[in-house]
């Protein structure tokens, strides 16, 4: 019994591979984004390897503030107080990855958490996290992460949080239309009909089903979040400083838009790229988990 | 008959959700005790006794040592009778109802323009993407939208800014008008025209022909970025119902009736793959109000998103907060208003 | 009742390109179909019926092709000229895009033969309809873009006809019938009166003297001001110009929903003005179906395909609509090849019938010959299944259809059947057993 499950799990991964692997764009998207990740661990755990001494402060120079453009020394330039641009992007791609990654995951968590009782539950529970999702989304995101934001204080750690609070709603609203269908399916009823306890069907057998297209959500959301983020610090959200983050590095190059395009350019080429390659690579994994693609 | 039914019951729907909004801006303004609410109401050229005098003034206006939940009604009291507190920014300083008029048109100006082009290109572009499937064209329309859906609004900006501004000089991008232009007219002062506080039509109003033809250029590259933005994701879902539309059983009874192809596509499918368009359009305008606030930053266009953030860098606590109400509140109508339109196109609704 | 062929199918085939094969549906199919009879199509699921239906009306997917074979109308015309054998490929691969261009240019110079000389009628009612157009619009355009000369005469003669006209009208339809009234309508100048008038006086649910009211008050249905104007451009053959032809359609649609009334009403539609007025989403199953049915009828076609029509309802509204095709049989002079897979279903109605399998007729006769003295081995089977009185508990057929990509060579039956020999698997022959009776089985080879 317990071995033609495994068998069977093992033809599902490889079904999933070869559906996954015979997109081309979708394998593109995954080696960009793979590229970042590891961009974002060295710079984390070894970026002396990278020539970089604090992952967490830009490196000024102010003997040449004035941007240059690309040349040997500086392969991608350099931007305004004299910082590499190529140093600094391979900087910023660790806090740019690693706060939206905290940012849709704990998203993610807290909606699933919600979502799946919200369905579970159903009645006045529900009816209330309906409501309150609502009026999260009477506000538009990017005003409604401003003001919370705000009002928290105008700090990287307030900016988390209030984007956390704008983006669990959507996990909540999504996780619980997944329940409400898998509820309906007839292992849960088994289940319940053999006397398993709530919990441990929320758990068990819920929170399993519900993860396959909540990952594929966080994926595509990466891309999305990792905009918000930049945004916010490119308007000023932070008080100026000198964080390696491709909107501040982007708002950094402004300024001299008229004749150091290049300052500009790249650290915004660098978030629409792996926006593209998180949106190819979740169109992939969506292939995967859909069940016509998968009949076929 | 029945519409109306509708529309009076979306209408009724409307209360709670304004209550909801108000809530959780009163919320928001609530997370750090009474110091942002005070900051709001609190005149800031006053000093001394006379800040003071305001001080309890406003304790007792907003029953600050009452429970929290009483204090809700009367801040939305304040809020309904237009009292939104102060705001002081580099841009302007005074009350904030008066801010929001002299700022809000310029925001509507923007995305008046916006709309129109993409109402014009999105449904053409979608529709015929999804036509010629797979033709050079189709593949054209599809990485071009990916892209643009994929990057930050403020990155299509500056993409724009240094093609058409900067690499071959054909438009302006910064500001609302060329400041030599209108250093002597009177009225035009500190950057705000009269009266509609619209440019445009204020110097059409003139007869500022001159004016009116700078200000038209000066508002088209906000208006196409903005446009861009939201067209990117307007076409891929169109593309994406149109395509399944045209796999539809009554589409296939159309060709069998032999209505030509043209009507087949413009009437009997476009309409059916308008739909899902229209109930993300919600999601649109979200993202087109947040849009705005981005756009308006980088072009210098003073609109309710500039005042925003240069409220947000000088710590305005009026402008943050009462804009963040403002475009919830924006939203909220606007969502009724498509909700409407919704219900017009398809009949399955109204019930 | 044969009176020649209306269609007449040739050596037919058809083939599907997908990822996973090639799907060879339809594998040489010769049929005929006569003017004024009801053809019925019988095969289990998979058989090829539907492509074949939809290959006549040239509404093939973008990835199928034609390799071979011939559809001929009664005037001559091949519909499928245009894309037989000349479907593009890359090396083995079929290029969809130019495959979908391909099929596109069929559709066009099908546009004028379809839904005109040709209808169809699909099997879901519930998603035949287009979800956002008022039932009378759908059923009024299907006639605009085939015949708007005929709308035009319906409103003009309405326009001239005066209750004088009206009443002499009536006395010749009760002394000498439907033929007085054409000549009648030709010498005062009022072609296009008569079918209003024939559409009155055929209801059945109301008694004479209502009627007769009914008609003379066609006399009182004068136009409005912008149908007028409308029509009048109209009539100068304004419909291109963009803006004008916009009010002359509008004229022309208006009247198409009378005509959409009196079709439905012919269908034992009630309320027919309030349901004009409708959408898909406020009928019924059964009134949706008979809307489709009144859309295939509105040009009078020589040819109505009826795909499954049935399937999809309860029995009772089954039962109704395939009463109303009896019906229409009368009424009409149409030619009806009946889909279905159902044999009893199929007895009721139809004049012959063909049995399919595997992408090819393995079996025509007429109705008696199938049900008396069916000769192949898998009509013999299929009617073995149908449940009757005696025995009503349903037996399902023993084996299952060849997967369509890899069909079995000669006799696609053989791998199933009791009498198989070796030489089947090279046996692809049609039969005549009498004039009208052909197989295709080996077992009759000699025995002609
Ligand atoms: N668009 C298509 N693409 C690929 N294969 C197809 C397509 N349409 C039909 N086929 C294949 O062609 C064969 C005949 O299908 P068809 O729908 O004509 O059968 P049918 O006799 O109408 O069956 P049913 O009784 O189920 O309606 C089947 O094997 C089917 O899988
Ligand atoms: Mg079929």
């Amino acid at each position: 019994m317990e071995k033609r499950m495994e068998a069977k799990e093992i033809e599902g991964l490889r079904l999933s591979l070869v559906i996954f692997f015979s997109n081309k764009t979708a394998v593109v998207g995954l080696m960009i984004f793979m590229a970042y990740v590891i961009d974002a661990l060295l710079m984390q755990f070894a970026p002396s390897m990278l020539g970089v001494n604090n992952p967490n402060a830009l490196a000024f120079d102010y003997s040449n503030t004035i941007p240059q453009p690309p040349s040997p020394e500086h392969i991608l330039g350099t931007t305004y107080f004299g910082v590499d641009l190529l140093q600094a992007i391979m900087q910023a791609i660790r806090i740019d990855l690693g706060y939206s990654g905290l940012i849709v995951i704990s998203g993610a968590l807290i909606g699933a958490l919600f979502g799946i009782i919200s369905a579970y539950a159903g009645g006045w529970f529900d009816e209330i996290l309906m409501r309150i999702t609502d009026i999260f989304f009477g506000i538009p995101y990017l005003v409604l992460a401003l003001g919370v934001g705000f009002a928290l204080g105008r700090t990287i750690e307030s900016m988390i949080i209030a984007l956390i609070i704008v983006w669990w709603p959507l996990y909540e609203r999504y996780t619980r239309s997944l329940t409400l269908s898998i509820k309906e399916q007839t292992f849960i009823e088994a289940a319940k009909a053999s006397g398993v306890s709530d919990l441990k069907i929320m758990i068990k057998h819920i929170f399993p089903n519900t993860l396959p297209p909540v990952l594929v959500q966080i994926s595509l959301d990466l891309g999305v979040v990792m905009a918000i983020f930049a945004t916010l610090t490119f308007i000023g959200f932070l008080p100026t400083g000198n964080l390696p983050e491709l909107g501040y590095l982007t708002s950094l190059g402004l300024n001299y838009i008229q004749i150091a395009p290049w300052a500009t350019i790249f650290p915004g080429l660098a978030i629409t790229i792996f926006a593209l390659a998180v949106n190819l690579m979740g169109d992939g994994l969506r292939d995967v988990i859909d069940p016509r693609r998968r009949s076929s | 008959m029945k519409l109306w039914a509708y529309i009076l019951r979306r209408i009724l729907i409307l209360i709670p959700t304004l209550i909801g909004l108000t809530l959780m801006v009163f919320v928001i303004i609530h997370l750090q005790g009474n110091n942002l609410l005070l900051a709001q109401y609190l005149n800031p050229r006053l000093t001394g006794p006379a800040k003071q005098q305001q001080l309890e003034a406003l304790t007792e206006r907003f029953h600050l040592n009452d429970p929290v939940y009483i204090q809700y009604f009367y801040w939305l009291q304040q809020i309904i009778t237009g009292d939104w507190g102060y705001t002081n920014t580099p841009i302007y300083s005074g009350s904030v109802t008066t801010a929001i008029s002299l700022f809000l048109p310029n925001t509507i100006i923007i995305a008046v323009f916006a709309s129109i082009i993409i109402w014009l290109l999105s449904i053409p572009l979608g529709v015929s993407s999804a036509v010629n499937r797979d033709s050079i064209r189709d593949h054209l329309i599809r990485v071009s939208s990916f892209t643009l859906y994929a990057m930050p609004i403020y990155l299509i900006a500056i993409a724009l800014i240094i093609l058409l501004g900067v690499y071959f000089h054909v438009l302006p991008f910064s500001g609302p008008v060329n400041p030599l232009l209108v250093s002597n007219l009177d009225w035009y002062k500190n950057g705000i025209s009269y009266p509609t506080h619209i440019l445009l039509i204020d110097a059409l109003i003139h007869g500022n022909l001159t004016v009116a033809w700078d200000a038209f250029l000066h508002v088209i590259m906000p208006s196409v970025t903005l446009a861009l933005g939201i067209m990117a994701g307007i076409i891929r879902i169109l593309r994406a119902s149109m395509l399944e539309v045209l796999e539809q059983d009554y589409i296939r009874l159309a060709r069998a009736k032999g209505v030509p192809e043209k009507i087949v596509i413009n009437l009997h499918a476009r309409r059916n793959a308008l739909l899902p368009v229209a109930t993300s359009f919600g999601y649109t305008v979200a993202g087109l109000l947040g849009g705005a606030v981005v756009i308006e930053t980088v072009f210098n266009y003073p609109g309710i998103g500039y005042w925003t953030t240069q409220a947000l860098l000088v710590n305005d606590v009026g402008g943050i907060m009462s804009s963040t109400l403002l475009f919830g509140l924006i939203l909220v109508f606007t969502t009724l208003i498509l909700d409407i339109l919704y219900a017009l196109i398809d009949p399955r609704i109204r019930y | 009742m044969s009176e020649g062929p209306v269609i007449k199918i040739d050596d037919l085939h058809v083939y599907f390109f997908t990822r996973r094969g090639i799907y060879q549906a339809l594998r040489g199919v010769n049929l005929t179909l006569n003017k004024g009879e009801v053809l019925g199509l019988a095969g289990e699921s998979g058989s090829g019926k539907s492509t074949l239906g939809l290959a006549i009306m040239g509404l093939l997917p973008r990835n199928a092709i034609i390799p071979k074979g011939s559809i001929i109308l009664g005037n001559g015309t091949d519909l499928v000229e245009k894309i037989r054998g000349k479907a593009p490929f890359k090396k083995d691969k079929l290029n969809l895009r130019k495959n979908e261009l391909l099929i596109r240019n069929l559709n066009k110079h099908l546009q004028k033969i379809r839904g005109k000389r040709i209808s169809m009628v699909f099997q879901e009612p519930m998603t035949a309809l287009n979800p956002v157009l008022q039932i009378g619009y759908q059923i009024a355009e299907t006639v605009l873009y085939h015949d708007a000369e005929r709308l035009i005469r319906r409103a003009l003669a309405r326009e001239k006809v005066t209750r004088e006209d009206l009443r002499n009208m009536i006395k010749i339809l009760k002394n000498e019938g439907e033929r007085g009234i054409y000549e009648y309508a030709l010498k005062a100048g009022l072609n296009g009166i008569e079918e209003q008038i024939f559409a009155i006086w055929n209801r059945e649910d109301i008694h004479e003297a209502k009627k007769e009211k009914m008609i003379i008050d066609l006399a009182k249905d004068k136009l409005g001001l912008f149908e007028r104007i409308g029509l009048k451009l109209a009539r100068k053959g304004m419909l291109k110009i963009p803006l004008i032809s916009r009010l002359a359609r509008r004229a022309l649609i208006k009247e198409g929903y009378r005509v959409a009334k009196e079709l439905l009403s012919s269908l034992g539609i009630p309320q027919v003005d309030s349901v004009v007025k409708m959408y898909p989403h406020e009928l019924s199953g059964g009134m949706r179906q008979r809307v489709v049915i009144a859309i295939a009828l509105a040009n009078n076609p020589d040819v109505v395909i009826l795909d499954e029509p049935t399937s999809a309802l309860d029995v009772t509204i089954q039962a109704q609509i395939l009463e109303l095709i009896r019906n229409l049989r009368k009424k009409t002079n149409a030619a009806f090849l009946f889909i279905s897979h159902d044999l009893s279903v199929l007895a009721e109605v139809s004049d012959r019938i063909a049995i399919m399998y595997a992408g090819k007729v393995m079996e025509v006769g007429r109705v008696e010959q199938i049900f008396e003295e069916p000769l192949h081995p898998y009509t013999k089977m299929l009617l073995d299944v149908i449940p009757t009185m005696e025995k009503d508990t349903l037996k399902p057929a023993k084996g299952t259809i060849p997967d369509a990509r890899y069909p079995p060579p000669g006799c696609p039956f053989a791998p199933r059947c009791p009498f198989a020999k070796e030489d089947c698997l090279k046996f692809d022959r049609e039969i005549a057993v009498t004039k009208d009776h052909i197989v295709s089985c080996i077992l009759y080879e000699n025995k002609k």
